[in-house]
C-alpha cells in the first residue's frame, strides 16, 4: 500500500502542539528535551514498522486538523458569544432547537472520514499479518522476567529446549543442531524474520518498537509476528504486558547483523561451551557445576544431567555463550560497557570492557538488584556465594564467548 | 417497597406516591418496627430518601477519591525521576492496581450514582425512586464493598497487585500469593451487586415514575443519559460477576478456569473482562455527557441544540459500545480478522461521540455565554474529551495501536477521557447542583481558581504522557532507566499531579468556607433557581424538600420550568413572564406521605464484608455474616409496610399552602387530586 513519508521533525512539532494544549503553542522543537530516545515508536527501522508509522502519520495529521478545528472552534464560539458587560440579561438569544440537515451532515462527515481511515487500517492489518516468504523462524519464549530465543536450525520442527522444562533433556542431540539463547536475539539484517511467540508462565508481550508493534506471549498459545531490520544495528524493547513484580525489568535486545556475520554467529553458538583456560576460570566452572548447574544449562558441561530449572517457569537462561551477549538479567544490566554513550550495548561493544561491578553485584545478591519472588521460585535466589566464588565465577562466565 | 399504581386512563393522572397511604402494620411484629425521626445521624443511616442517599454516594466517592488521589501522588512521586527507589516494585504494583480500581469503581461510578440518585426523581417529577429501600441497599452495599476492598491494606498481606484488568494467569495463587486478588474479586463482586440493583431501580424509576406529561422525549438529557447508562450496567455487570466468580473459585477453591496447565485459555478472561470493561467506559462517561448537556444550555441561555441527536447518539453509543471490546486486545494475538472487525467498529463509535461535541458547540453558538464555574468545567469537558476522543481514534487504527497499547500513550488517552471527560463534568455538576442539594452556593471565585488550576495541572500531568508513550515508555512499570528520553516529561507530569491535588484542596476549602458563609448573619440563601435553569429540579425549594415537590408538576414541554418562566410575545420575542419564585414551589407542604426509613438495608450490607473475610480467612466468620444477612432479609420482609405512628397526609383534602405561580400550578394540583394509589 501507499507509504506516507515519515515527516519526523514536522510531526514532532505537531505532537508538541497536541501536548501543549492550553499552553503556548510555539517552541516545541524537540519533544524529548533530554537526549536520545532509543525505544521510540516514531523512528521505524524495518518495513513493518514503517508501514505502521505511515498509518500513524496519516491518523496523526487527520487528528491534528480535527483538533485545531474543534478546540479553536470552541474557544472562538466561547469568545464570540460571551455575554457582554452591558447585557442586562433581559434580551434572550434566539432559541434555536436544532437543524436536522446540519446535524445529519455532521453525523455523515466523520463517518466518511473514518471510513477512509478504516480502508487503510484494514488493508494494513491484513498485510502485516501475512507470513513473509523465505523467513528465518525464531521461537520467542517469555517467562518471569526474561526472554529466550530458540533457533530451529536443522528445520526438523523440534526446538532444542522443547523438552527441557521440568522434565529433563530427552533429546540432547537437538543441542548439536539447534541453538537456544537468552535476552538478546540475533537476526540477519535485510531479511524477514518470523517469530513464534509463547510464554511459560503469565502473559508477556514482545516489543521491539523500531521493528514492529507488540504481540502478547500467552501461555498455551503460539502467536506470530514478523520483524525485519533494514540495516544492521541494535534495537531495544521491553515487555509491555504487565507480568508481575519485575515487569519493568524484562527487556530485550535484537542485534541485526549482515548475513555473513550472522552465519558466523550461528556457527559459534552451535559449539559447546569453551573449556576454561585459566585456573581461575576452572575454579569458576567448579562453582558453576555445584551451585548454578541445577538451573542453568551450559551445553557440553551439564547437558547430560540437566533436569530443567527449579522455578515456576521451568527454565533459566542458557549460559553456554553468555559472554557473547551484551546484557544480562533480563537485559537490564549491560554486561559490557556502552563506550559510545548511546545507552545501548552495540554489537561491536560486546567483548570489550566488562561491566564487572554490576556482574559481581548480581552474583552477590540477585533479588537486591532486581525485584524477584525467588522465595516462590520465581527469579534467581541469593546463593550466598563467597567473594572468592564470585571472582572465579566471573572469570568462568566471561570465558563463555 | 414497590409502588403499585392503579391503571390510569389519563397520562396526567400518573403520579408517584412513595408508599402506601394507609399502612396496615402488623402490631405483633413490634421487633421489626421502623426507625423514626428525620434529623440526626439515624436519619442518614436508615434513610431511604433518594436525596440523602445521593449525597452519601457523593461523600463516600469523594472520600475514596482522596485515597485514590494519594495513591496517584505516590505513584507520580516514584516516577518523578529515573531509577528512584522510593517504594518497592511490589508496593508500586499494588498502588497502581488500587488506584485504578478505586478511581473506576469507587469514585467515578459512584459520583455518577450520586448525581443519578439525587437528580433523576427530581428531574422527572417523582417523589423518590421506584424502590426506595433497595436504593438504600445499593448505597450501603457499594460502601461496604469499597471498605472491604480497601481493608486489604491492613488484612490482605498486600493488596491486589494484578492491575484493574487482572489478566489471568498472573492473578492465580502461584503468581499473586497474597490475599490481595481475593479482596479484589470479592470486593468488586459486592460493589457489582450494588450497581446491578441500582440499575434495576433507576430503570424502573425512569420508565414508570415520570410526572404527568413527561414523555420519554421530554425527559431531561441527564436523565436520558443515565437511563442508557443503567441499561449498560444491567447487561455489563453480570459479565464481570461471572468472571469474578470464576477467579474467586480458582483462587479459593482450586478450580481450573484459568489454569493453563489444565487446558485453560487465558484469553477467556480477557474477553470476559473487556466485554464488561468497554461498556464500563461508556457507563462512566455518559452521565458526564448528560451533565454538560444540562449546564451548557443554561449558561448559553439557549435550549440544547438537537435534543434528538444528543439523545439518540447517546443511545447509539449504548448499543455500539457492545461491539468494540476487543480493541483492548489488538496485541493479544486473536487473529487479523478479529482485529480488522473490531478496528472498524471502534472507528465508527467515534461518530455518535463526535456528534455530541458538535451539538454542544452549536448549543453555545449564538448564545449569551456566562462563564460561571459549572460552565467553565463543561467547556473543559468539551475541549479535553475531544483530545481523548482523537487519541481514541488512533487506537482504532489497529496497527498503530500495537505500537501504542500498554504504553503511557494509553494512560494519557483514558485520563483525557475519564478525568478530562467524566471528572471535569462531575466537578462542574457539583458546583451546579450544590445550591439545590445544600441550599447554598459554592463561592464562584474559588470555583474558578479550582477550574484553572485543575485544567493546568491536568494537562501538565497527562499531556506529556502522550509523548512518553510514543517514545516507548511502557505503563505499569515501577521504574525507568536514564537515557531513554523519559526524564523531563515524567518530572513535568509529577508537577502537574501536585497541581491537581492543589486544585482539589481549593475545592474542599471552597466547600468549607461556603458553608461557613451560610452561617453568617445577613447571608442570603440562593433561592430555588440561582442559575435561571430550565429543568424541573429547580422548580422546588433549595435544598429540595424531602417530598421533592409540593405537587407533582404537569409537564407540557421539554425544559418545562423554563417555559413557565418565559413566553413568546405576538411579535415572536421571548420575554420573561414570571419570576422563578413565582413558579417554583416553596416545599412548605408537610403532609406528603413518604416511605418510612428502614434499619435493614445497612444491616444486610454490613454482613457482606463478613462473608468476604470469612471466605478468605475462616469460614466461621462467613457463617456469622450469613446469619446476619438472613436476619436482615427477614427484617426487610417482615417489617411493617409503614411506620404506624407517623402522621399521614391525605391527598384527597389537598391544600397547597401559599399557591405559587400561574395556572400551571393549578394544573399540577388537579393532577395531584386525580392520582390514585393502592396499597
Amino acid at each position: 500500500m501507499h507509504r506516507f513519508r515519515p515527516l519526523t521533525s514536522r510531526r514532532v512539532r505537531g505532537l508538541g502542539l497536541l501536548t501543549a494544549a492550553g499552553l503556548l503553542l510555539s517552541g516545541c522543537g524537540n519533544i524529548s528535551l533530554d537526549g536520545d530516545t532509543p525505544q521510540t515508536t516514531l523512528e521505524p527501522k524495518g518495513p513493518v514498522a514503517e508501514k505502521i508509522d505511515g498509518l500513524w502519520d496519516l491518523t496523526f495529521w487527520m487528528a491534528v486538523v480535527v483538533f485545531i478545528l474543534v478546540e479553536f472552534g470552541v474557544l472562538f464560539v466561547a469568545w464570540k458569544f460571551r455575554k457582554r458587560k452591558d447585557d442586562t440579561g433581559e434580551e434572550l438569544p434566539e432559541q434555536l432547537h436544532g437543524n436536522t440537515k446540519l446535524e445529519i451532515g455532521w453525523t455523515a462527515l466523520p463517518a466518511v472520514i473514518l471510513a477512509f481511515l478504516a480502508v487503510f487500517t484494514v488493508s494494513t492489518v491484513l498485510d502485516i499479518a501475512e507470513e513473509p516468504e523465505d523467513s528465518t523462524r525464531i521461537r520467542v519464549v517469555g517467562q518471569q522476567w526474561w526472554w529466550s530465543y530458540d533457533y530451529d536450525l536443522d528445520g526438523d520442527g523440534v526446538y532444542a529446549d522443547d523438552d527441557v522444562v521440568q522434565t529433563g533433556i530427552e533429546n540432547p542431540e537437538e543441542y548439536e543442531t539447534d541453538i537456544e539463547v537468552a535476552n538478546e536475539m540475533v537476526i540477519p539484517a535485510g531479511e524477514p524474520v518470523y517469530l513464534e511467540i509463547e510464554s511459560r508462565d503469565v502473559i508477556h508481550s514482545f516489543w521491539i518498537p523500531a521493528l514492529n508493534g507488540k504481540k502478547d506471549a500467552v501461555p498455551g498459545r503460539t502467536h506470530f509476528l514478523s520483524i525485519e531490520a533494514d540495516e544492521p544495528g541494535t534495537f531495544i524493547g521491553q515487555c509491555t504486558e504487565f507480568c508481575g513484580l519485575s515487569h519493568a525489568y524484562m527487556r530485550m535486545v535484537v542485534h541485526a547483523l549482515p548475513r555473513d556475520e550472522y552465519d558466523a554467529w550461528i556457527d559459534g553458538q552451535l559449539e559447546d561451551a569453551a573449556e576454561p583456560e585459566s585456573p581461575e576460570a576452572a575454579a569458576g566452572q567448579e562453582v558453576f557445576s555445584q551451585r548454578c548447574a541445577s538451573c542453568h544449562l551450559v551445553d557440553g558441561l551439564n547437558t547430560e544431567e540437566y533436569n530443567g530449572a527449579t522455578v515456576v517457569a521451568g527454565a533459566a537462561p542458557n549460559l553456554t555463550h553468555v559472554a557473547s551477549r551484551g546484557s544480562f538479567a533480563g537485559s537490564i544490566f549491560p554486561l559490557w560497557r556502552d563506550t559510545d554513550g548511546n545507552d545501548v550495548v552495540d554489537w561491536d561493544e560486546i567483548g570489550g570492557e566488562l561491566n564487572r561491578n554490576q556482574l559481581e553485584a548480581w552474583l552477590r545478591n540477585p533479588p537486591e538488584e532486581k525485584p524477584m519472588a525467588a522465595d516462590d521460585n520465581r527469579g534467581m535466589p541469593n546463593l550466598g556465594l563467597s567473594e572468592a566464588d564470585i571472582d572465579s565465577l566471573v572469570a568462568y562466565l566471561t570465558s563463555l564467548d | 417497597m414497590a409502588i403499585v399504581e392503579q391503571p390510569s386512563t389519563s397520562v396526567e393522572a400518573r403520579e408517584l406516591e412513595a408508599g402506601p397511604r394507609h399502612a396496615s402494620p402488623d402490631e405483633a411484629l413490634g421487633v421489626f418496627k421502623r426507625p423514626q425521626g428525620d434529623t440526626g445521624w439515624r436519619s442518614w443511616l436508615f434513610t431511604v430518601d433518594h436525596k440523602k442517599i445521593g449525597i452519601m454516594y457523593g461523600a463516600a466517592a469523594l472520600f475514596f477519591f482522596l485515597i485514590g488521589g494519594v495513591e496517584a501522588l505516590i505513584i507520580r512521586t516514584q516516577l518523578a525521576a529515573p531509577e528512584q527507589e522510593l517504594i518497592s516494585a511490589d508496593l508500586y504494583n499494588q498502588l497502581f492496581t488500587m488506584h485504578g480500581v478505586t478511581m473506576i469503581f469507587l469514585v467515578v461510578m459512584p459520583i455518577g450514582s450520586a448525581f443519578m440518585n439525587y437528580l433523576i426523581p427530581l428531574q422527572i417529577g417523582a417523589r423518590d425512586v421506584a424502590f426506595p429501600r433497595l436504593n438504600a441497599f445499593s448505597f450501603w452495599c457499594f460502601l461496604f464493598g469499597g471498605i472491604f476492598f480497601n481493608s486489604s491494606w491492613f488484612l490482605g498481606g498486600g493488596t491486589a497487585d494484578g492491575g484493574w484488568f487482572a489478566y489471568a494467569p498472573n492473578t492465580s495463587v502461584v503468581f499473586s500469593p497474597s490475599h490481595g486478588m481475593d479482596f479484589y474479586a470479592i470486593g468488586l463482586q459486592i460493589t457489582g451487586i450494588a450497581t446491578l440493583v441500582g440499575a434495576v431501580n433507576l430503570i424502573a424509576t425512569c420508565l414508570n415514575l415520570r410526572a404527568p406529561g413527561m414523555t420519554l422525549m421530554k425527559m431531561p438529557v441527564f436523565t436520558w443519559m443515565s437511563l442508557v447508562t443503567q441499561f449498560l450496567l444491567l447487561f455489563a455487570m453480570p459479565v464481570i460477576s461471572v468472571a469474578l466468580f470464576l477467579l474467586t473459585f480458582d483462587r479459593l477453591f482450586g478450580a481450573n478456569f484459568f489454569n493453563v496447565s489444565a487446558g485453560a485459555d487465558p484469553l477467556l478472561w480477557e474477553h470476559l473482562f473487556w466485554i464488561f470493561g468497554h461498556p464500563e467506559v461508556y457507563i462512566m462517561i455518559l452521565p458526564a455527557f448528560g451533565i454538560v448537556s444540562e449546564t451548557l444550555p443554561v449558561f448559553a441561555r439557549k435550549p440544547i441544540f438537537g435534543y434528538e441527536f444528543i439523545v439518540f447518539s447517546g443511545a447509539a453509543i449504548g448499543f455500539m459500545g457492545w461491539g468494540v471490546w476487543a480493541h483492548h486486545m489488538f496485541a493479544s494475538g486473536m487473529g487479523p480478522i478479529s482485529v480488522a472487525a473490531f478496528a472498524v467498529s471502534t472507528m465508527f463509535i467515534a461518530v455518535p461521540t463526535g456528534v455530541k461535541i458538535l451539538n454542544w458547540m452549536a448549543t453555545m453558538w449564538g448564545g449569551k455565554l456566562s462563564f460561571t464555574t459549572p460552565m467553565l468545567f463543561s467547556i473543559g469537558l468539551v475541549t479535553m474529551f475531544t483530545i481523548g476522543g482523537l487519541s481514541g481514534v488512533s487506537h482504532a487504527v489497529a496497527p498503530a495501536d500495537t505500537q501504542q497499547t500498554d504504553t503511557y500513550y494509553i494512560v494519557a488517552h483514558f485520563h483525557y477521557v475519564l478525568f478530562g471527560g467524566a471528572l471535569f463534568a462531575f466537578v462542574g455538576g457539583f458546583y451546579y447542583w450544590w445550591p439545590k442539594a445544600f441550599g447554598l452556593m459554592l463561592r464562584e471565585n474559588l470555583g474558578k481558581a479550582h477550574f484553572w488550576v485543575m485544567l493546568l495541572g491536568f494537562n501538565l500531568t497527562f499531556g506529556p504522557m502522550h509523548v512518553l508513550g510514543l517514545q516507548g515508555m511502557p505503563r505499569r512499570t515501577h521504574s525507568y532507566f536514564d537515557g531513554y528520553g523519559f526524564n523531563v516529561w515524567n518530572m513535568v507530569a509529577t508537577i502537574g499531579a501536585y497541581l491537581i491535588a492543589l486544585s482539589f484542596l481549593i475545592f474542599f476549602w471552597n466547600i468549607f468556607v461556603s458553608w461557613r458563609d451560610s452561617k453568617k448573619v445577613g447571608w442570603v440563601p440562593p433561592g430555588p433557581d440561582p442559575w435561571d435553569a430550565r429543568t424541573i429540579e429547580w422548580m422546588t425549594a433549595s435544598p429540595a424538600p424531602s417530598h421533592n415537590f409540593d405537587h407533582v408538576p404537569v409537564v407540557t414541554h421539554r425544559d418545562e420550568f423554563w417555559y413557565r418562566k418565559y413566553g413568546e410575545t405576538d411579535d415572536h420575542r421571548i420575554v420573561r413572564i414570571a419570576a422563578a419564585e413565582e413558579v417554583a414551589q416553596t416545599g412548605a407542604r408537610t403532609d406528603v406521605h413518604l416511605p418510612a426509613p428502614s434499619y435493614w438495608p445497612i444491616v444486610l450490607c454490613a454482613s457482606f464484608p463478613l462473608i468476604g473475610w470469612g471466605l478468605i480467612f475462616n469460614l466461621g466468620i462467613a457463617f456469622v455474616g450469613g446469619a446476619i444477612a438472613l436476619l436482615a432479609l427477614f427484617g426487610l420482609a417482615m417489617e411493617p409496610a409503614d411506620d404506624p405512628d407517623a402522621g399521614h397526609g391525605d391527598h384527597h383534602d389537598d391544600h397547597h399552602g401559599p399557591d405559587a405561580g400561574p395556572e400551571a400550578a393549578a394544573a399540577d394540583a388537579d393532577a395531584d387530586k386525580e392520582a390514585t394509589l393502592v396499597d
